[in-house]
C-alpha cells in the first residue's frame, strides 16, 4: 500500500516538475541609435488585448525596425496606440485606452515621461514646451497638460456634449486659434481660444468629420464619413469641406456617393496637394474646384486603414490592416505612384509621425 | 433480447420516478454500463460523449463550469480573469461553436451567441456532458464544435435535508453554498444558493508597464516593475435554484426549475491601463432568470417529453469616469434585455429490441432590446444607439436507431431549422459503432455529420457594425475512434477512449475594425480543424479503505485558416487560429482513505498564438502554461451532523500566467471550506 502511495505521489509531483516550462522574456531592453530622416508607424493593435506597438522605417535605407517601445523599453506600449506628434527630439505617443501619453527619445526610443490617466486620449496638439491640448473620446473635454511637467494642469468645456457623446479629434493652428473636429456622433468643428482656452466659436459641417488639415492657403479641409446606415444621429453621403480659417465658413463642399469608405485627410509639406482615401488613395491640388475622376492609387484589394506623405519628397505611404489580427503592411510609392517599397509592421497599423 | 430490454425496463423503472427530463430510456441505458460494459445505450450509437461525474461537478462551491471543463476535458477554456468571461474552444472552433443546454433548453446568448460559463456554478449541475462534433447534433443545431449539456435531477430524499458550505479564501473570498430539499413518495423540492464574493484584488508583478522615478527636473532616474493589485475586479455573483417535481407513480413526472442569477462584476484594468482605479469604474451586471416547466411521460415502449421555458436576461454595462469632483458621469451605460420563449417536444419509441425511433422539435421566440449609447441628435434631442429585434427559431430532427446485432448500432438523424424566415439546408448525421473486441469490449466508433450556424442577432443587427448580409457558417465533422473497458468488481475498472475528428468550416464569421472605427462582422475564414483526443479513467479499490482514481485526457487540435487571403498580403492562410492551442491536456488524481481525500488537478496549454499569422514576438504569443490545484478533505460522521473540512491550493506553483494578453491570472491562493449537513 505504501508503494502504492509513494508512485501516486511520485506522478503527481513528475507532472508539477514541468511547471518551470513557461517561459516569458523579460526585462531585455535594445539600443538603438537611429539618425536622420524616419518614419513611426503607430499600430493600433487589437483593442483591449494590450498589444499595439510602434514601428521605425529608415526611408533612405528602407529599413524598418518594429516594436521598437518593447525593445528599447523592456515593456508594453499599452493598448490602441492612436498617433504620434514630435517635437524637439521628443516623440509624443497617444496610446488610447492605455489612458497614457508617452514621451520618447525619437533616436534611442527610450521613455523620457509619460501623462496618465487622461480619459480616452486621441491627439496631442503643442502650443508652447509647457502647454498642450489632449483630445478626448467618450469626454467633453479637452485636457491641457504640461507636457514638462507630465502634468495634467486643466481642461477646455466642449459645448452641447455629454461625456457619452464627447468627441474630439485632430487638431490645427491658424493664428491663436485651435480647430478641432468632433467626430463621433458629432458634426462641429470647434474653435478654439488659445488664450482663454476656451471654445468661441463651431462651425455644421456633415456627419462625422473624421479629419482635419490646413493648407498653404489656410483653408481648413475636413472630410466626413457620413454615418452608417441605421444611425439614429444619421446617414449620409460622406464629404469633403473646405473652410476659411478666417471666416470660418465653408467655402466648397465636395460630395460622394452614399456609403464610401472616406477618411484620412494628408496635406504635402507644401501644403498644396491634398491626399485622402475612399478605398482607393484619392489625391487633388488644393486649388481644384472638382476632386478627380481617377485614383491617384487603386486600391489593392484591401480596406486601407492609413496614409501619410513625406514632407521630404511627397512619397505616399498607405498601410493595409489586411484582416487586423496581423502584422499589416506599408507600401511605398513615389509621388508618381510607382511602389518603391512594402514592409510588415505591427497589428493595425493606423498613423503615421515623419521625424 | 426481449428479455435484455424487460430487464433494462424493470431495471430503470424505480430510478426513473424522480427522473425529470430524459426519462426512463437514458436511465435504462446508464444502467446497462454498469453491467459490465455489455451493452451500449442505443440513443448514443456512435456517438463520442464525455460525461463529467459528480465528484467533478460536486468537488467545492467556488468551481464555475469553467473550472470544471478545464480540468476535466480536452476543452481550451479562455478566461479573462479570475470571475471574469470565461468562453470555451471547443475542438479548435470559436465559442459561439459550442452549444450550451441546461435541462433541455439552449441557453447560448441569442446576442452574442456563446455562453459565460463562468456564470454557471458546478453545485448547480447534477448531470454534465460533452457532445464532440457530430454527436452534438443529436442534441441541437448549430454546435459545430460540439455541445455541452447540463442538467439538474431530484434529490430523491426523504423528508427534509439540508446541506450548507462555507468557504472562506485568500484575497477576502467568501463563498457560501446552501441546498434544501425535501422528498415523499410524490413530491421533490430542492432549493440552492450560491453566493461569491471577493474584492479579488490579488497582486502579481505587472512586466507589462515599468514605474517611473524622476528627479526634481522630471528626467527618469530609475524604473521597475511594479507588483500591483488586480485593479478593479470585484465581484459578487448570487445564485438561487429551486426545483420542485411531482411524480404520479403511474408513469408521469411534472417539474419545475427555476433558476436566478444575480451578478455585479467589475471588468478588471489591462495591466497596460495607467488610469487611476479610483476615478475609473468599469462594470458588468447580469440579472438572468431561467424557468422550465417540464412533462415527461413514460410508457413501456415509448417515451414523450414536454417542455415550456421562459428565459430573461438584463446586462447593463457602465463606463464611467470621475469629473475631479467626485461625481462618476457615465461615457457607456448600455442595456440589454433579452426575452425568450419556447417550448420543446421530445419522444422516443422502441420499435423493436432493434429500433429505436426518435423525434424533437423545439420552438423559440427571441425578443431582444439593445441599447449601447445614449445620445445628442443633430436636432439636439437626445437618441439611443442600439437595434430592437424579434427572432423565431425552430429546430426538428428524426432518428432512427438500428441495432441489428447486439455488438453492431446504426444511427441516422436528420435535423433542419427555421431561423427568422430562412430555412437551413438539412443537417444529416450518420453513426455506427461495434463491438470489435467482446474481452475488454473494445468498440469502434465513426460518425459524419453536417451542420450550420446562423449569425447571431448581434452579428446581423448590432448598431454600428451588424451585417444583414451575414451568411451561416457552415461544415462537415468526421469522426472515428475506439473504446475499451475491462475491470474487475471491486478490484479495478479502467476504461479510455481514443479518437480522430477532422471538420471544415466555411464562411466562418469574424468581427473585423471598419475605416469609419467601429466593429463589423464578415464571413471570411474557410478552418480546417482536425486532431485527436483522448481519454482514459482508472479506478482502484484496495484493501483497508484505500481507493485510487485517475483521470486524464489528452487533445491534439490543430485549426488551421484555410480561406482565401484577404489581400496579397495576408499571412494567415495556413496557420493556426488565434488563441486556441495546438495542445491540451488534463489529469486528476485522486486518493481516498476512509474518510479522507487527498486530490491532485494538472492541466496544460500549449502556446497560443494571437496573431492570424503566428507571429512569434512578444505580443504575438502567450507561452504555454501547467497549472496545478491540490486539495484535501475530511469527513467527520458526528451524531448529530456530518460535517467535511477542506483545504484548496490553487496554483500551488505560484505560476505567472495569462489566458488572454494582459489580463493577468492570480498566483497561489488558499480557500477553506466547511461543510455541515445536520441529520435531523
Amino acid at each position: 500500500m505504501k508503494r502504492l502511495i509513494i508512485l501516486f505521489l511520485l506522478a503527481m509531483l513528475m507532472s508539477s516538475l514541468h511547471t518551470s516550462c513557461m517561459k516569458w522574456e523579460y526585462g531585455i531592453e535594445e539600443e538603438f541609435a537611429t539618425s536622420g530622416d524616419g518614419l513611426f508607424i503607430t499600430c493600433e493593435g487589437n483593442f483591449q488585448y494590450g498589444n499595439a506597438s510602434l514601428s521605425y522605417y529608415d526611408p533612405s535605407k528602407k529599413v524598418v525596425e518594429n516594436d521598437i517601445f518593447n525593445r528599447a523599453n523592456a515593456m508594453k506600449l499599452g493598448d490602441v496606440a492612436q498617433s504620434m506628434v514630435i517635437r524637439g527630439d521628443v516623440g509624443w505617443v497617444v496610446v488610447n485606452n492605455s489612458h497614457v501619453l508617452f514621451a520618447i527619445d525619437i533616436n534611442t526610443f527610450k521613455e523620457r515621461g509619460r501623462i496618465t490617466n487622461l480619459t480616452s486620449p486621441r491627439y496631442i496638439h503643442f502650443l508652447s514646451d509647457e502647454k498642450a491640448y489632449v483630445t478626448q473620446l467618450w469626454d467633453n473635454r479637452i485636457f491641457i497638460v504640461n507636457p514638462k511637467r507630465y502634468e495634467i494642469i486643466g481642461h477646455i468645456d466642449c459645448p452641447n456634449m455629454t461625456m457619452e457623446s464627447g468627441s474630439t479629434e485632430q487638431m490645427v493652428q491658424y493664428g491663436k486659434y485651435v480647430y478641432v473636429n468632433c467626430w463621433s456622433y458629432q458634426n462641429r468643428i470647434l474653435k478654439i481660444d488659445t488664450e482663454t482656452d476656451s471654445v468661441v466659436d463651431e462651425l455644421v459641417v456633415g456627419i462625422q468629420p473624421a479629419a482635419l488639415v490646413l493648407d498653404k492657403n489656410n483653408k481648413l479641409w475636413t472630410i466626413t464619413d457620413g454615418g452608417y446606415e441605421g444611425s439614429p444621429y444619421g446617414y449620409e453621403p460622406p464629404s469633403l469641406y473646405r473652410i476659411d480659417a478666417e471666416t470660418f465658413t465653408i467655402e466648397r463642399v465636395y460630395q460622394f456617393a452614399l456609403g464610401d469608405n472616406t477618411g484620412e485627410l494628408q496635406l504635402n509639406r507644401a501644403g498644396d496637394m491634398l491626399y485622402w482615401l475612399n478605398d482607393d488613395v484619392w489625391a487633388m491640388s488644393v486649388d481644384d474646384e472638382n476632386v478627380p475622376i481617377r485614383p491617384f492609387l487603386p486600391n489593392r484589394g484591401t480596406i486601407y486603414y492609413g496614409l501619410t506623405v513625406s514632407p521630404d519628397n511627397g512619397d505616399v505611404y498607405v498601410a493595409d490592416a489586411i484582416d487586423y489580427q496581423q502584422p499589416g503592411k506599408i507600401y511605398r510609392y513615389s509621388s508618381d505612384g510607382t511602389l518603391i517599397d512594402e514592409f510588415y509592421v505591427g497589428i493595425i497599423p493606423g498613423a503615421f509621425c515623419w521625424k | 433480447m426481449k428479455k435484455i430490454l424487460l430487464l433494462l425496463f424493470l431495471g430503470i423503472y424505480p430510478m426513473w420516478l424522480f427522473s425529470q427530463s430524459k426519462g426512463s430510456i437514458d436511465e435504462g441505458v446508464s444502467i446497462s454500463e454498469v453491467m459490465v460494459y455489455s451493452k451500449r445505450p442505443m440513443k448514443e450509437i456512435g456517438a463520442q460523449l464525455t460525461k463529467l461525474d459528480s465528484m467533478a461537478l460536486k468537488e467545492n462551491i467556488a468551481l464555475s463550469m469553467a473550472d470544471v471543463l478545464a480540468f476535466n476535458s480536452s476543452i481550451f477554456v479562455k478566461n479573462y480573469g479570475r470571475a471574469t468571461l470565461s468562453t470555451v474552444a471547443f475542438r479548435g472552433t470559436s465559442a459561439s461553436h459550442t452549444q450550451v443546454t441546461w435541462n433541455g433548453m439552449k441557453i447560448n446568448n441569442p446576442m452574442l451567441g456563446m455562453t459565460d460559463f463562468s456564470m454557471i456554478p458546478s453545485y448547480f449541475i447534477d448531470d454534465a456532458s460533452l457532445l464532440h462534433g457530430t454527436s452534438s447534433v443529436n442534441e441541437t443545431g448549430g454546435g459545430l464544435g460540439g455541445a455541452v449539456k447540463l442538467s439538474t435531477k431530484p434529490a430523491r430524499n426523504e423528508g427534509f435535508g439540508l446541506q450548507y458550505i462555507q468557504g472562506v479564501g485568500s484575497f477576502s473570498t467568501f463563498d457560501e453554498f446552501l441546498r434544501l430539499t425535501y422528498g415523499n413518495d410524490h413530491w421533490q423540492s430542492s432549493t440552492r444558493v450560491v453566493y461569491s464574493s471577493s474584492p479579488n484584488d490579488y497582486d502579481y508583478r505587472n512586466h507589462d508597464k515599468k514605474i517611473n522615478i524622476y528627479d526634481e527636473d522630471m528626467n527618469i532616474i530609475d524604473q521597475y516593475y511594479p507588483v500591483e493589485r488586480n485593479r478593479s475586479g470585484a465581484f459578487k455573483d448570487f445564485h438561487l435554484l429551486q426545483e420542485v417535481y411531482y411524480n404520479t407513480g403511474k408513469g408521469d413526472c411534472i417539474g419545475l426549475n427555476a433558476w436566478y442569477i444575480n451578478s455585479n462584476r467589475e471588468l478588471a484594468m489591462l495591466t497596460v491601463d495607467y488610469g487611476d482605479d479610483t476615478e475609473f469604474e468599469n462594470r458588468q451586471r447580469e440579472q438572468t432568470f431561467r424557468g422550465v416547466v417540464s412533462w415527461n411521460h413514460l410508457r413501456e415502449k415509448w417515451r414523450l417529453d414536454a417542455k415550456a421555458t421562459y428565459m430573461y436576461t438584463w446586462l447593463a454595462y457602465d463606463y464611467k469616469r470621475d469629473l475631479g469632483n467626485g461625481i462618476m458621469a457615465p461615457m457607456t451605460a448600455s442595456r440589454s434585455y433579452i426575452n425568450t420563449i419556447s417550448g420543446a417536444i421530445d419522444s422516443e419509441y422502441f420499435v423493436s429490441d432493434k429500433w429505436l425511433v426518435t423525434a424533437s422539435l423545439s420552438v423559440s421566440q427571441h425578443f431582444v432590446r439593445s441599447q449601447d449609447k445614449n445620445i445628442i441628435l443633430q436636432e439636439g434631442d437626445k437618441g439611443i444607439v442600439g437595434y430592437n429585434k424579434g427572432r423565431f427559431e425552430m429546430s426538428g430532427s428524426v432518428s432512427a436507431k438500428w441495432q441489428p446485432i447486439e455488438r453492431l448500432g446504426l444511427s441516422i438523424v436528420v435535423r433542419e431549422e427555421l431561423v427568422g424566415n430562412k430555412w437551413s439546408p438539412l443537417i444529416p448525421a450518420f453513426f455506427i459503432d461495434g463491438v470489435i473486441i467482446e474481452p475488454g469490449n473494445i468498440t469502434a466508433r465513426a460518425s459524419i455529420s453536417r451542420n450550420f450556424r446562423t449569425p447571431t442577432l448581434n452579428d446581423l443587427y448590432a448598431l454600428p457594425g451588424g451585417n444583414p448580409d451575414l451568411k451561416s457558417e457552415r461544415g462537415w465533422t468526421y469522426d472515428a475512434g475506439l473504446s475499451f473497458a475491462v475491470g474487475r468488481e471491486n478490484l479495478y475498472s479502467l476504461k479510455g477512449s481514443a479518437g480522430w475528428f477532422e471538420s471544415f468550416i466555411s464562411d466562418w464569421i469574424i468581427w473585423l475594425p471598419t475605416t469609419q472605427g467601429f466593429f463589423s462582422p464578415r464571413n471570411i475564414k474557410d478552418v480546417h480543424a482536425y486532431g485527436i483526443e483522448l481519454q482514459a479513467e482508472g479506478n482502484l479499490w484496495l484493501p483497508r479503505g484505500w481507493e485510487l482514481n485517475l483521470n486524464g485526457t489528452f487533445s491534439w487540435t490543430p485549426s488551421i485558416n484555410e480561406g482565401e487571403p484577404v489581400s496579397v498580403a495576408d499571412q494567415s492562410i495556413g496557420k493556426q487560429l488565434p488563441y486556441v492551442p495546438e495542445f491540451s491536456s488534463s489529469v486528476i488524481g485522486r486518493l481516498s482513505w476512509r474518510d479522507w481525500t487527498f486530490m491532485y488537478k494538472w492541466c496544460y496549454y500549449s502556446e497560443r498564438y494571437t496573431m492570424s499569422s503566428n507571429d512569434i514576438t512578444f505580443s504575438g504569443k502567450l507561452p504555454p502554461y501547467f497549472m496545478s490545484n491540490i486539495s484535501l478533505e475530511k469527513l467527520l460522521k458526528l451524531r448529530w451532523l456530518d460535517l467535511s473540512l477542506k483545504g484548496v491550493i490553487n496554483n500551488l506553483f505560484d505560476e505567472e500566467y495569462l489566458s488572454v494578453l494582459s489580463r493577468p491570472m492570480p498566483g497561489i491562493n488558499f480557500e477553506i471550506f466547511i461543510g455541515i449537513t445536520p441529520k435531523w
